[in-house]
């Protein structure tokens, strides 16, 4: 009930912002080749919808493999520089400045030095949903508190111990944070890596669409691609609330 | 039991505590008072292997003669907030120092459950910290440095954050806990009151830099300690301490 009521306002805005749109397009009766009504778009994804589900498969498929891939590989990088000072104050710097690369543009190159096979858009998926998990990871485990830390070690703790007992569960609150940022580009990142080069998937589908005039389809592609990104959020909202009871109490001692 | 010798704090070149001598004796409560910013945390945080990375320490220390290094198995350590991680119970929190010091970790929960009624816990095994009040909490926090069953104890204002009735419960309490299994203790307090019920010896530190300027001796068995019988040892504290920061 509380949680209906909370998204109650943005329904409420939703519906009519829809409402509106419709009611511009009955109004003006602007061509469905440019502005398709939502109903346009409801009808193309239901008439289109065994065609859409089958590349919503695949770009779904791309994003769990490049996403789970990128969380593995944020946690191991994660790790490494926490336990090296060196490495971080190297590498820390050159993470940030990567991120001024449009790395979406790196689509193309992707697809020529790797194909048109999975590699190429789980490796982009990989480059873009990486960066935020790290950095939430690193800033987690900064903000363990020192009374803790003096704890562990008075007790005789190695670092690791130290880091295992103490570090990583601080971290936790973090690393969901950065896990749903993430989360919201693992898709995106799909779909763009499928522009550039794919045989199947939302981003080749919408690509077709558009060059066949179909924009009514275009938005449907891309009402399924918003869903599936609010899938994944759902899905790591449910595993943090289901291992995470004991980690919801107050946050620092 | 512990000895320190010519321990010196510094903050880069500054001396934090200069050239400080102290031992603790086996069975005895020595509390260690000072102005704030005299160092008496960072002594007690040296010894217990917790020095603030930002202050460098020389000096020699020995735990029954022999050259020790901190942390050091023979010493437990509770800082000023009692720390316990919220993520953990009661039990877990407890512990934690017997998992740390290789104990099997069903063998240290049971162990630290066999103690719980004596820390009034009993009924709070599976409660998380912010399910406790201050002083259970507080409790949990001895209970996960008694419960180590070292020789030497080190207590960095235990009290400081509780009532004043939470705090005179927690005191007898503790001297109780002490009397059934003695101990050498260091316990840092800002409590002249605090100090002269509780304590065997009493260690005034100055500041700038920090070093021991007294060290008065309570011969009055505790349960003798009325507010006649400390009026003298008080009034001469109060004086040295006002002395200092005036």
């Amino acid at each position: 009930m509380t949680r209906i009521k909370h998204l109650f306002p943005a329904f409420v805005l939703l519906a009519a912002f829809l409402g509106l749109w419709e009611g511009y397009v009955a109004l003006t009766g602007a061509p469905a080749l440019v502005l398709p009504a939502p109903s346009d778009v409801v009808n193309g994804l239901r008439v289109e919808w065994d065609d859409i589900a089958r590349h919503t498969l695949a770009t779904l498929g791309v994003a769990v493999v490049g996403f789970s891939l990128s969380v593995a590989f944020a946690f191991i990088v994660s790790v490494v520089l926490h336990f090296s000072g060196w490495l971080r104050r190297g590498l820390m710097p050159l993470l940030v400045a990567s991120q001024t690369v449009p790395i979406v543009a790196l689509a193309p190159l992707m697809v020529l030095w790797f194909g048109f096979g999975l590699l190429p858009k789980v490796l982009l998926v990989i480059l873009v949903t990486f960066f935020p998990m790290v950095v939430s990871l690193t800033a987690g485990y900064a903000s363990l508190p020192r009374a803790f830390r003096d704890q562990l070690v008075s007790m005789g703790a190695t670092r690791w111990s130290v880091f295992r007992r103490a570090t990583l569960p601080s971290a936790r609150t973090q690393f969901f944070s950065g896990l749903r940022i993430s989360a919201t580009y693992a898709i995106v990142a799909t779909i763009f890596a499928e522009y550039a080069g794919a045989r199947r998937g939302l981003g080749i589908y919408i690509l077709a669409a558009k060059n066949n005039f179909r924009a009514d389809l275009v938005l449907s592609a891309v009402l399924v691609s918003a869903c599936l990104t609010l899938a994944l959020l759902s899905v790591i909202a449910g595993i943090e609330r289901i291992t995470g009871r004991r980690y919801r109490r107050g946050a620092h001692a | 039991m512990l000895e320190v010798r010519n321990l010196t704090i510094r903050a880069g070149a500054e001396p934090l505590v200069k050239d400080l001598s102290l031992s603790l004796a086996e069975g005895s409560l020595t509390c260690l008072i000072g102005p704030s910013g005299c160092g008496k945390s960072s002594v007690i945080k040296w010894l217990a292997g917790v020095l603030a990375p930002e202050l460098t320490a020389q000096g020699r220390a020995t735990i029954d003669g022999v050259l020790a290094r901190f942390p050091h198995h023979d010493i437990a350590y509770q800082p000023q907030q009692d720390a316990l991680f919220p993520w953990l119970t009661t039990v877990e929190n407890a512990a934690l120092g017997l998992e740390i010091g290789g104990m099997d970790r069903r063998a240290a929960r049971a162990r630290v459950t066999e103690l719980l009624p004596i820390f009034g816990l009993e009924e709070h095994e599976d409660s998380f910290p912010d399910q406790l009040s201050g002083g259970m909490r507080q409790r949990a926090a001895f209970l996960r440095t008694i419960v180590q069953d070292t020789p030497v104890l080190l207590l960095d204002e235990p009290f400081s954050a509780l009532d004043a009735v939470t705090r005179l419960r927690l005191q007898d309490w503790l001297l109780e806990r002490l009397a059934e299994r003695p101990r050498a203790v260091l316990m840092v307090t800002h409590d002249l009151y605090e100090a002269t019920q509780m304590a065997d010896r009493v260690l005034v530190m100055t500041g700038g830099p920090g070093r021991i300027v007294a060290d008065i001796p309570i011969p009055t068995p505790i349960g003798a300690r009325s507010e006649t019988a400390l009026a003298g040892t008080r009034s001469t504290l109060k004086r040295m301490l006002l002395k200092d920061t005036s």
